[in-house]
C-alpha cells in the first residue's frame, strides 16, 4: 500500500494585489510506497521546494490532493497541523535548522518535548539513534561547536526520534563538503534499509544516485522518472546525468 | 553630483532603517527638548517674581547638567544598537569597493542628518513647550502667571553646543568601530558566533551579597545623619548588586532549572528557559539598567512629591510659631541681672502697636552643647577627643539643650521641683533610658523625670542630629560644670541664649510687616536700633517670610524630580523597545525552525508570552523590592528636610509605584506587539 499519494497537485502563487500569477506546480502526481527512498530532482525554480512544503503541510495546494498513509492533508484541521507534522513527519534541512540556544541533545528532544514525553522515555529513544549516527559523544555540545556534518547528523536524529512515517529531506547535502555528504548519503541508505521511507529533494546528482527512484520535475510537472532496479550507484549516477543533459538540451514534453 | 551622493546615501540609510532610527531620533529630540526647557527655566525672566527663584535657578542649573551627562551615556548605549544593525550594510559597501574613508563619510552625513533633525525638532518642541513648562512651574511654585512667550537665545546656543559635542563623540565612536573591523567581520557581526553563557557563581553570589548588605544597611540605620552618609554607599551597592544579580545570577538560576530534568523537559518551560539563558547574558545589562532607572524614578518621584505636599507640615515643624526671636547673652557669668526683661517688653510693645495679640508664647533661656555618646554611655563634648569621622561616632552625635527649671515651669504652667544635680529629660528623635546622664570630666545629672510638656523647638526639628532637652535647676551651675570638661576651643561655642516665639493673630502681611519692624528696631545693623544691656538680638524669623524659601526649594525639587523622571522613563522605554526589536529579529529564524519541527502557533505564542512576561517584570519586581528596602533610609533623609510624615511618604511611594507599573504595562503591550509583528512576519514569508 502507498504511504504517500500525490494526485494532480497544483499550486499558483499570486502577488498581493492578484496581478501576477506564477504557476509553481501545474499537475504533479506520483506515489511513494512504504520503505521507498525517492529523490526528487529539478533545477532551481522547477517547483521542488513548493512541492516539499506542501508535502510537509507547511503550505496549502491550490488544487489536487496529498494522502499521507491514506489521510488527506486537507482534512487536517489548521490547529492540528503542527502536531500532525510532529507525529508523522521528520525533516532534514539544507541549513540544518538547529537552534543555537540548545545543545545537540536538546535539539533532538525538541519534537518529543513538544509532544509531552517524559525525559526517561526520550533518553531511551535517543541512545540507539545517537549510537547509529555516531554522535553519542557530541550530545552535550552546542551547534556552533561541531562541524557541518555533525550538525546534519544531529538534525537527522531529530527527524528520526519521533519514528515518523515519512522522512522529508530538503537538499540535505547542500551545505556539506564531499566527505560529509558521502557519509550522510550512506546513513540515509542505511536508515532506508531498516525500513524508513525517505523523500529527498535535491539537485545533486550524487545525492540522487543513492536513492531507489528518482523523479524529475520540470516546469511544475513530473517530467520523467528512473528506477534503480539492480543498478549500482555509479550506473544510476550515469543515467541521472544523461537524463539531466536531455532535459537541459531540449528534451521537450512528448 | 558627487557633492550630493553621500548626503543622499546617508538619508536613504536612515529612511530604510526607520524602525531603528525613528525611536532613536525621537529620543534625541526628547533629550534636547528637556535640556532646553530646564536651561530656559533657569534663566527665564518670568520666574523673577516667583518665591525662592534663586534656589530654583541653582537647582535647575544642576539639573541641566544631570540631563546632559545622562543623555551622553544613554545615546551612546542606543547608538550601539543602531551600529550593530548597520554594520552588515557597511560591510557590503566595503566589499563593493567603498573604502573605510567613504564609509566614514556616510557615517558623518548620517550623524549630521540625525543631529539636524534632533536638535532642530528638539529646540522647536522645547520652545513650544517651554511656556507650558513655565506655567507648570509657576503653578507648582504658586506664583503669578504671565502669558508672553519668550525665547532664550543663551539656552538655544548652549543646547546646540552640548548636543553638538555629544553627536561628535558618537560619530567618532562609530568611525572607530568601522575602522577596526574587516569587511567580512562587519558582514557577519550581527550573527557572530555565540558561546553558551556559563553562569558565574562568584559574580552572582557577590551580587546577592551586595544587595543583602545594602538592604541590611538601609533597614538598620536609625539616624538621619548616618543615613545621609550611607545613602550614597547603599545606592552604589544596590546598583552594582543589581547588575551582577541580573547578569550573572539569572543565568545561574536558569542553569539550575535546566539541570532539573523533570522541570526543564516540559513543553512550556523547554524553549523559554533555554532562550532566557541567552537573553539574560546579552540583555542582562539592559534589564539591569531598566531596573536601576525604574528605582531612580520611583525614589525621585515619591520623595519629591512627599516633600512638596508635606511642605506645610515641614514649615510648621521648622517654625512652630508665627514669629520667633533668639538673643545671645553677652555677659553670661552674671547670674543676678535679667537682661531679657527690657527686650521682651520692647517686643511686646512693638507687637501690640501693630495690633497683635501674643498667644502660645514660648519663652526660655537655653544652652546648646553638642556631644557624642561614647560606648560607655557617657557623653564626650570635646571634639578633639572624638574620632569625628567614624560611623559609630556619627551615629551617636546628639545635641544637648539645657533649660532652667524656672523657665520651664513658667512656660508650661507646671510646678515641678528639682534638687541640685537632678534634671528632667525630653528626648527628641532619640531615646535615653539610663538614670544618670554624665558628661566626661564634668556635669553629671540624675534623671528625675520627663519633661513631657516641653513644646520642642524649630531648630531641633531642622537639626540633622537628635536633640536631648534637659531641664536643670540652674543654668549657670550647669554651664560652669560643663566648661570643666571642655577644651578652650570648644568652650567658645558654649553660649547662653534666649528664645522668644509666639503667634500674633495677624494675617500674613501683618506678620511680615511686624517681623520687618522688629528686625529694623532690634537687630544689629537695623536702622532704628534700640540698645539693650547684656544681650544681643540674633535671628528674627517669620514663618510667612521663610516659607517662601522652603517653598522655592521643595517646589523646584519637585518640578525637577518630575522632569528627570520623564527623561529616565523615556530612556527606560527606549531600552525596552530596542531590546524587543533586536530580540524579534534574532527570534524570527528561531521560531521559524520551531514551527517546522512541529510547534503549534499556540505553543509559540505561549512561549513568547511567558518569556516576555518574565523578562519585562523581573526588573519591575526588583525595583519594587529596592524601593521597599530604600523606604526606611529615605524616610530618615526626609527628616533632614524637616519632614516627619511617614504615612504621607508611604502614600506617595505607593502611588508612584502604581502609576509607574501602569505606564510600564502599557509600554509592554505596545512593544510586545512590535515584537509579534516581527516574529510573525517571518512566518508568513517562510
Amino acid at each position: 500500500m502507498s504511504i504517500l499519494e500525490v494526485k494532480n497537485l497544483r499550486k499558483v502563487y499570486s502577488s498581493r494585489l492578484g496581478g501576477n500569477r506564477v504557476e509553481a506546480l501545474r499537475d504533479v502526481s506520483f506515489t511513494v510506497e512504504r520503505g521507498e527512498y525517492v529523490a526528487i530532482m529539478g533545477e532551481s525554480g522547477s517547483g521542488k521546494t513548493t512541492l516539499l512544503n506542501i508535502l510537509a503541510a507547511l503550505d496549502k495546494p491550490t488544487g489536487g490532493t496529498v494522502l499521507l498513509d491514506g489521510k488527506d492533508l486537507k482534512e487536517v484541521r489548521e490547529a492540528a497541523v503542527a502536531s500532525f507534522r510532529r507525529d508523522n513527519l521528520g525533516f532534514v534541512f539544507q541549513d540544518f535548522n538547529l537552534l543555537d540556544t540548545f545543545t545537540l541533545e536538546d535539539n533532538i528532544y525538541l519534537p518529543l518535548v513538544l509532544a509531552g514525553k517524559r525525559y526517561e522515555e526520550m533518553r531511551g529513544r535517543l541512545t540507539p539513534i545517537a549510537a547509529r549516527l555516531e554522535i553519542s559523544d557530541l550530545l552535550k555540545k552546542y551547534p556552533y561547536e561541531v562541524s557541518g556534518g555533525q550538525k546534519q547528523r544531529a538534525a537527522v536524529a531529530r527527524a528520526m526520534i519521533t519514528d515518523p512515517k515519512l522522512l522529508l529531506a530538503d537538499e540535505p547535502t547542500g551545505a556539506l563538503d564531499s566527505r560529509a555528504s558521502d557519509e550522510l548519503l550512506r546513513l540515509f541508505a542505511e536508515i532506508n534499509a531498516r525500513g524508513q521511507t525517505i523523500v529527498m529533494v535535491t539537485h545533486s546528482v550524487k545525492a540522487a544516485s543513492s536513492a531507489g527512484r528518482v523523479l524529475f520535475i520540470k516546469d511544475g510537472e513530473v517530467f520523467h522518472q528512473l528506477y534503480r532496479g539492480n543498478d549500482t550507484d555509479e550506473l544510476l549516477y550515469q543515467k541521472i546525468s544523461d537524463t539531466l543533459t536531455l532535459i537541459a538540451t531540449g528534451g521537450r514534453r512528448q | 553630483m558627487k557633492l550630493g551622493f553621500y548626503p543622499r546615501l546617508a538619508a536613504d540609510g536612515i529612511r530604510k532603517n526607520r524602525r531603528m532610527y525613528l525611536p532613536y531620533i525621537l529620543t534625541c529630540v526628547g533629550m534636547v527638548m528637556m535640556f532646553y526647557i530646564i536651561l530656559y527655566l533657569a534663566v527665564s525672566p518670568s520666574l523673577d517674581a516667583v518665591k525662592g527663584a534663586d534656589t530654583l535657578r541653582e537647582i535647575f542649573a544642576l539639573g541641566s547638567w544631570v540631563i546632559a551627562v545622562f543623555s551622553a551615556i544613554f545615546l551612546f548605549y542606543t547608538n550601539s544598537f543602531l551600529m550593530r544593525r548597520r554594520k552588515k550594510e557597511f560591510g557590503l559597501y566595503n566589499i563593493l569597493g567603498m573604502g573605510k574613508g567613504n564609509i566614514a563619510r556616510i557615517l558623518l552625513w548620517e550623524t549630521v542628518w540625525t543631529a539636524i533633525l534632533s536638535i532642530g525638532f528638539g529646540l522647536f518642541a522645547g520652545i513650544a513647550l517651554s511656556k507650558l513648562a513655565e506655567l507648570g512651574l509657576v503653578n507648582v511654585m504658586r506664583g503669578e502667571v504671565t502669558f508672553d512667550l519668550t525665547v532664550s537665545h543663551v539656552s538655544i546656543v548652549r543646547t546646540a553646543e552640548v548636543f553638538g559635542v555629544i553627536f561628535v563623540l558618537l560619530l567618532l565612536n562609530s568611525i572607530r568601530q568601522v575602522r577596526f573591523a574587516s569587511a567580512v567581520s562587519l558582514l557577519r557581526s550581527e550573527n557572530a558566533g555565540e558561546k553558551p553563557p556559563r553562569g558565574n557563581l562568584l559574580l552572582g553570589a557577590a551580587g546577592l551579597l551586595l544587595l543583602a548588605a545594602a538592604y541590611t544597611l538601609a533597614v538598620s540605620i536609625k539616624n538621619p545623619l548616618a543615613a545621609l552618609l550611607w545613602f550614597f554607599v547603599a545606592v552604589l551597592m544596590v546598583i552594582i548588586g543589581t547588575y551582577l544579580v541580573i547578569i550573572a545570577g539569572s543565568v545561574l538560576f536558569c542553569r539550575l532549572l535546566q539541570r532539573k530534568k523533570s522541570y526543564y523537559y516540559q513543553a512550556s518551560h523547554f524553549v523559554s528557559v533555554s532562550s532566557m539563558v541567552y537573553r539574560m547574558k546579552r540583555n542582562g545589562a539592559g534589564l539591569a539598567s531598566i531596573c536601576v532607572l525604574a528605582t531612580m524614578v520611583l525614589v525621585m518621584i515619591s520623595s519629591t512629591t512627599c516633600l512638596y505636599f508635606g511642605e506645610e507640615a515641614s514649615v510648621s515643624q521648622r517654625y512652630p510659631r508665627e514669629l520667633s526671636l533668639t538673643a545671645t547673652f553677652t555677659d553670661e557669668r552674671d547670674s543676678s541681672a535679667d537682661p531679657v526683661k527690657p527686650l521682651r517688653e520692647a517686643i511686646e510693645s512693638i507687637a501690640e502697636s501693630r495690633g497683635a495679640e501674643l498667644s502660645d508664647v514660648c519663652d526660655y533661656r537655653y544652652l546648646n552643647v553638642s556631644g557624642a555618646f561614647l560606648p560607655d554611655g557617657e557623653v564626650e563634648t570635646d571634639a578633639d577627643r572624638l574620632d569625628s569621622f567614624s560611623a559609630s561616632t556619627l551615629g551617636n552625635v546628639t545635641a544637648f539643650c539645657f533649660i532652667p527649671l524656672a523657665d520651664y515651669n513658667a512656660m508650661t504652667g507646671e510646678n515641678r521641683a528639682l534638687e541640685d544635680g537632678q534634671a528632667l529629660i525630653y528626648a527628641y528623635r532619640t531615646s535615653f533610658d539610663g538614670d544618670t546622664l554624665t558628661f566626661k570630666r564634668g556635669l553629671s545629672l540624675r534623671i528625675a523625670g520627663t519633661a513631657d510638656n516641653f513644646p520642642g523647638s524649630g531648630s531641633a526639628a531642622m537639626d540633622v542630629v537628635p536633640t536631648v532637652f534637659l531641664v536643670v535647676p540652674d543654668l549657670y551651675d550647669a554651664m560652669e560644670q560643663l566648661v570643666e570638661g571642655m577644651s578652650e576651643e570648644t568652650e567658645q561655642y558654649l553660649v547662653m541664649r534666649w528664645l522668644f516665639q509666639f503667634d500674633t493673630g495677624l494675617n500674613a502681611e501683618g506678620q511680615q510687616a511686624l517681623c520687618k519692624e522688629l528686625r529694623a528696631k532690634l537687630r544689629e545693623g537695623g536702622e532704628q536700633l534700640i540698645h539693650f544691656e547684656g544681650v544681643t538680638v540674633g535671628a528674627i524669623e517669620c514663618r510667612e517670610l521663610e516659607r517662601d524659601e522652603i517653598f522655592g526649594l521643595f517646589g523646584s525639587l519637585f518640578y525637577l524630580g518630575v522632569i528627570l523622571s520623564i527623561v529616565f522613563i523615556l530612556a527606560a522605554v527606549l531600552i525596552i523597545y530596542y531590546k524587543q526589536i533586536s530580540e524579534g529579529y534574532e527570534d524570527q529564524a528561531r521560531f521559524d525552525i520551531m514551527r517546522k519541527v512541529g510547534m503549534t502557533k499556540r505553543e509559540i505564542r505561549k512561549s513568547i508570552n511567558s518569556q516576555l512576561l518574565t523578562v519585562f517584570f523581573l526588573p519591575l519586581l526588583l525595583a519594587a523590592l529596592h524601593i521597599c528596602f530604600a523606604f526606611p533610609i529615605i524616610e530618615k533623609l526626609l527628616r533632614l528636610f524637616g519632614l516627619n510624615n511617614v504615612s504621607l511618604f508611604a502614600l506617595t511611594t505607593a502611588l508612584s509605584a502604581a502609576v509607574f507599573a501602569l505606564f510600564y504595562a502599557a509600554v509592554y503591550r505596545l512593544t510586545s506587539n512590535a515584537y509579534y509583528n516581527i516574529v510573525s512576519g517571518a512566518r508568513e514569508a517562510g
